[in-house]
């Protein structure tokens, strides 16, 4: 980066910075864009014009403007928060597979990951600095005077350090230092496989509340996370194959089938860890979790419940395993609808736990409480959510998302032949010197084979654009 | 500007931006600017420097005749493994030692003047001549004596400065009534702070007539085993050498998981209203067992007004006391006992039954 008194030169890009210049280059940059691309950012802006009012509203004193009581003290913005902060973990756990493992087929996840990750988990603390009521207390609280007793200490540690990694996992990406990205995605796939037990745990170890006790929370707290980061993948990389951006050939080719497999395998044990959830509640020895359960199974959350199983996992799986519909448009179906239900589902999530009141004091509704968000806080939730599509499209167009063909590749150690002949009897090392001896060949070097881009028009998807984007 | 517009006036590619002045320096290892060619897409180009003077003797030639205590020698001398790390990750490094020294210093300065008390060693007592060791304040409630006149609401909120509101109590009572076919409906409308009208408020069943009710007056609990003081993410509610349970309103911050961890619903966070206990609006706040009277030998607010004595307070080791001989002679039961909190307020009459 270079800055003079009129530019700056970023990556070899110079910006203008003077006013007038850059409201110039603003305006033509913007004329520039197709009209799809400013009809998204007009909504996605006017979204986040509403939501920024809002946001300071809340601020404090301001809580008054957010809908929780005493009984209800858990809203939509902790909602909000858990669904960012599982997403985040779950694009981790998702592209893993390509950056951890080296699995081919899952490479391409690799770099749009880390950036949606760091853009939710900003947007997820960003949420509960919202919520609580004294954040900068917090940050110096909770650092100076460690809690470990509390799962939401906990919480904040795993994802404090997520943070951390990401940022760097991020850096290294962009500036070619393969080796630090390597190790920042194992430590970030470790933790997204930590942060989200411990997030489930905050739940989990509240006895008060039965609907959350127990310890399959955490357990599906990271199945969820998995679902719900492999679905905005889906999402994501559906835009990819359409609107042919950056690497647009291996995602057809290679990302989607594999977000399907990672999908289905989501859906499945999402769906199998709910009805497990729905059957011990409704038949537990304990009457609160028995109540808890019909509250949420046939009582006032019945919508919401019903309307997530059957939109949100069993339509999505329908998608995913007829063969007509297994296309990039069946998948991006299926994803979205997955993750609009994970979102569903942390609504009645956190709904259920609080459902029984605790204290009658003021005449809370009876026997469930009632809770629905005010519009500030939906306005925050939308905001949340414009923010990170508005910040990611920004990157997208900005920034070059394709594989990089560096990967830190785990080169092993090639023996020699004559190491490998020492080995053999003396039988049968006769034999191999003659086969040598008669066909010489030089052993092929361990590297990665190049891969090359499937130039084979695909079956679906409309025909590739050759203008330039 | 000094600068014309075009010439850089920063650049993070290695290159000086302005002719090099001549500057003193005491080691040839200054810290180079940060070079991250693969921002600009083109390798660094190499740092060429004059060579460093050895010696402050060098730098200095106009006054040679100073003795120097120390020579001063290049870092990279002194520690030659420094030398084959890259100038860039040295950089990095010492950044990352700044940044670990900076909060090793600031940990260490808060230790030396706490920002926060410790809770881990016993504050000082509230009153001097108070002594919390031995002490088992036990409450008992007898909600077949309580009538539900709701002064015992009152003079909380007078006495804490709580918040007038309905919904933020420390202490409230609950009128359980029973209906005509068996169905209990529980209200408190306003906590009871204006007592009880003759039909029943309870959300779904308002204006049902009642054939029979008992008041339960609830408060904080004071658990053994509290759920609340173990997930403060900040620590910021504690157990008192006593056994009461205080929330520092100075460190709260009020996320509300102690809100939503008391089974008995004592908690809430104090909403910015008219007023608000220690002035602090928005942190977790509940019933204290007026602890500011009972270290000073009262009785708390509540069962000082209760006209009928259905709340009564004391000192279960005081074998002679009022607790101590209702506890021997009358067994009253904590409620909910299934929660595992151990809970240290007892209750007799139909509430036992009822939980």
């Amino acid at each position: 980066m270079i800055l003079t008194g009129r530019t700056v030169i970023l990556a070899g890009r110079p910006i203008p910075i003077a006013p007038r210049e850059a409201a110039d280059a603003l305006t033509r940059e913007v004329a520039s864009m197709p009209r799809g691309l400013k009809i998204w950012f007009a909504a996605l802006l006017a979204i986040i014009a509403v939501a920024v009012p809002a946001a300071l509203v809340a601020l404090p004193p301001g809580w008054e403007v957010l809908g929780t009581s005493p009984t209800v003290e858990w809203g939509i913005l902790i909602v909000g928060y858990v669904f960012f902060a599982i997403t985040t973990s779950g694009l981790c756990l998702a592209s893993s597979l390509g950056t951890v493992f080296g699995i081919e087929r899952f490479r391409p996840l690799e770099k749009r990951h880390a950036v949606l990750a760091l853009l939710c988990l900003t947007t997820a603390f960003g949420l509960i600095a919202l919520d609580l009521h004294y954040p900068v207390r917090m940050v110096f609280g909770a650092m100076l005077v460690p809690s470990p007793s509390s799962p939401m200490w906990w919480m904040g540690v795993f994802y404090g350090i997520y943070l951390c990694v990401l940022v760097v996992e991020v850096w290294s990406m962009f500036t070619n230092h393969p080796r630090i990205h390597q190790v920042t995605c194992t430590m970030a796939a470790c933790t997204a496989i930590v942060a989200p037990a411990t997030l489930g745990a905050v739940f989990g170890v509240l006895v008060a509340r039965p609907f959350w006790h127990g310890p399959f929370t955490a357990i599906l707290m990271v199945v969820s996370a998995f679902l719900s980061g492999t679905a905005l993948l889906g999402v994501v990389f559906y835009g990819v194959h359409r609107l042919r951006l950056a690497g647009a050939e291996r995602a057809a080719s290679l990302a989607i089938p594999a977000i399907r497999t990672l999908l289905g395998i989501g859906l499945v044990a999402v769906t199998l860890l709910v009805a497990r959830q729905v059957i011990a509640g409704l038949t537990s020895d304990l009457a609160s979790l028995r109540e808890a359960t019909d509250a949420l199974v046939a009582g006032p959350l019945a919508w919401q419940f019903w309307g997530r199983v059957i939109l949100g996992l069993a339509v999505p799986l329908l998608l995913l395993a007829l063969p007509a519909t297994r296309t990039p448009t069946g998948t991006f179906v299926a994803a979205l609808l997955a993750i609009v239900g994970v979102f569903v589902d942390r609504m009645t999530f956190v709904a259920a736990g609080q459902i029984a009141p605790t204290s009658a004091a003021g005449n809370v509704a009876a026997p469930f409480t009632t809770y629905s968000p005010s519009p500030v806080e939906i306005a925050i939730i939308l905001g949340a959510l414009a923010f990170v599509a508005l910040a990611y499209t920004l990157v997208e167009r900005y920034v070059d998302l394709a594989e990089s063909d560096a990967h830190a590749a785990v080169t092993l150690p090639v023996p020699s032949l004559d190491r490998i002949k020492a080995l053999l009897s003396p039988r049968r090392r006769a034999v191999v010197e003659t086969a040598v001896a008669e066909a010489p060949v030089t052993p092929a070097p361990v590297t990665p084979a190049p891969v090359t881009p499937v130039t084979a028009q695909p079956t679906w998807g409309p025909a590739p654009r050759t203008d330039a984007r | 500007m000094s600068t014309p517009d075009d010439q850089p006036i920063l650049r993070l590619d290695g290159e000086p931006t302005a002719p090099r002045r001549r500057r003193r320096r005491r080691s040839a290892s200054l810290p180079a600017p940060i070079s991250t060619p693969a921002l600009t897409g083109t390798p660094a180009p190499p740092l060429v420097r004059a060579p460093a003077p050895a010696t402050v003797a060098e730098m200095a030639p106009a006054a040679p005749d100073l003795p120097l205590p120390v020579e001063l020698v290049p870092l990279t001398e002194l520690a030659p493994a420094i030398a084959e790390i890259s100038v860039s990750r040295r950089r990095f490094l010492g950044f990352g030692l700044a940044i670990v020294g900076g909060l090793t210093g600031a940990t260490a300065l808060s230790r030396l003047f706490p920002v926060f008390e410790e809770t881990s060693s016993a504050p000082p007592p509230i009153v001097p001549a108070y002594d919390p060791v031995g002490k088992a304040w036990t409450f008992v409630v007898d909600s077949a004596s309580c009538i539900g006149c709701g002064l015992c609401v009152v003079a909380c909120k007078e006495e804490n400065a709580v918040t007038e509101d309905g919904r933020f109590a420390r202490t409230w009572v609950e009128r359980h009534a029973v209906a005509a076919d068996g169905t209990v409906y529980v209200d408190s409308p306003d906590g009871g702070m204006a007592g009880f009208p003759p039909t029943s408020t309870a959300p779904g069943a308002e204006g049902a007539t009642i054939d029979a009710a008992f008041f339960e007056p609830r408060l904080c609990m004071q658990c053994e085993n509290s759920p609340c003081t173990s997930v403060c993410p900040v620590g910021a509610t504690y157990k008192t050498e006593d056994g009461i349970i205080l929330v520092d309103p100075r460190r709260c911050i009020g996320c509300g998981y102690c809100v939503v961890a008391c089974p008995y619903g004592a908690r809430y966070l104090t909403p910015a209203a008219e007023r608000a206990p220690n002035d602090a609006p928005g942190v977790a706040d509940k019933c204290t067992w007026c602890y500011h009277r009972i270290s000073r030998g009262s009785l708390p607010a509540c069962v000082e007004v209760c006209p009928v004595g259905a709340r009564k307070f004391g000192d279960r080791n005081d074998p002679d006391g009022e607790i101590a001989t209702l506890v021997r002679e009358r067994a009253p039961q904590a409620l909910h006992p299934e929660f595992g909190t151990r809970p240290r307020v007892l209750y007799l009459g139909p509430s036992v039954e009822e939980a």
